[in-house]
């Protein structure tokens, strides 16, 4: 008698836990403020294809370039 | 305070494209032994005469070759960007360039292409091992170093001409030092400037050495040339040789997964297609 309480304890622990996380993992499909990783200082417009994206290591200035990647 | 010294550039043609140096506190003589390294390994690298140490390696038959110092380098680098690629960048691509007809340096023109004769790249860890100054290609396989050749001297290049220079070693570049105004080495990508400062930074590009449909940049799971959907990429990254590799990862990757490998791998990166 023992044994079968404690297997459908176990039972109904597992199924309620189950349930909890569906319904938590549904209400919160994702969180708009996460952070991007790495972090994205800016993106200029153009999605995917067509923008220059810079992270914080890169600083964008406002002088003529000396020389540029443009060669081969 | 002192002012800066002026920038002192040098700009030569080289390994069939175009190379600048710049630097700070440097000689005309510094710059000018920097286009000589750089002339004097390319002949060591080049797949185009036969007296080179690649080509030498390249016809060894699955012999054992001995290399310079440089050469061993430059064969790890490769095997170094063949796992930071994922297999992606390979210079074991050798058979599928002659097969687009690139036989030859790009001024003299191309050869007819036979497309059947390519084939996607072996693994590149399977086919070439690297010992100390010596090195060994499987019967039947060809590397040709390109790009990584270019990001790898822009890397040494950079060092020798150091604590403040910039190389550009046909659009592979790197920087060290903070530059002419103390804020980085102003350089051209993706339509702005952006500012390096001990960075490298590189544009893979299939609009370039481009004839017909053809162009060089070989997906080696195919062994033809890319059409990911991606025509050209730059990245900056912590080396020349780095940002090489991972434009050209990005490239071939196409638009689906290029902006996901750059974020891992770049710290700013361009794509058009």
């Amino acid at each position: 008698m023992r044994t079968l309480l404690l297997k459908l304890g176990a039972t109904v622990l597992t199924l309620g836990t189950t349930l909890a996380s569906a319904v938590y993992v549904t209400a919160h499909l994702k969180n708009p403020s996460a952070p991007l990783q790495p972090a994205v200082l800016a993106s200029q417009p153009g999605g995917p294809v067509g923008g220059l994206t810079i992270t914080p290591g890169v600083r964008q200035g406002d002088v003529q370039p000396v020389t540029s990647t443009y060669a081969s | 305070m002192r002012p800066r010294p002026a920038v002192e550039a040098h700009h030569f043609e080289a390994l069939g494209t175009s190379c600048s140096l710049f630097g700070l506190g440097v000689s005309q003589t510094q710059l000018l032994k920097g286009e000589f390294w750089v002339r004097e390994l390319g002949t060591r690298i080049t797949r185009f005469s036969d007296r080179s140490e690649l080509a030498a390696l390249n016809r060894a038959e699955g012999g054992w070759v001995d290399v310079s110092a440089e050469v061993e380098e430059l064969l790890r680098e490769s095997l170094r960007a063949y796992e930071f690629s994922a297999g992606l960048v390979n210079v074991a691509v050798l058979p599928s360039m002659l097969a687009i007809g690139y036989t030859r340096p790009l001024a003299e023109g191309t050869t007819a292409a036979t497309l059947e004769d390519a084939i996607p790249a072996p693994p590149l860890s399977d086919v070439l091992t690297v010992r100390s100054r010596r090195a060994r290609l499987e019967r039947g396989c060809g590397v040709d170093l390109g790009g990584i050749a270019k990001g790898w001297m822009a890397d040494r290049l950079a060092v020798q001409l150091g604590p403040d220079a910039l190389a550009n070693i046909g659009g592979d570049l790197s920087a060290i030092g903070p530059g002419p105004r103390g804020d980085g080495w102003p350089v051209g990508m993706g339509g702005a400037t952006v500012m390096l400062q001990d960075q490298g930074a590189a544009t893979s590009s299939a609009r370039r050495r481009k004839w017909g449909e053809l162009h060089h940049l070989i997906d080696p799971r195919t062994g033809l040339p890319s059409r990911s959907g991606l025509e050209e990429v730059s990245v900056v990254a912590a080396t020349g040789c780095d940002a090489e590799i991972v434009a050209k990862t990005a490239l071939l990757l196409g638009p689906g997964l290029a902006t996901a490998y750059c974020a891992a791998h770049a710290q700013a990166w361009w794509f058009s297609s």
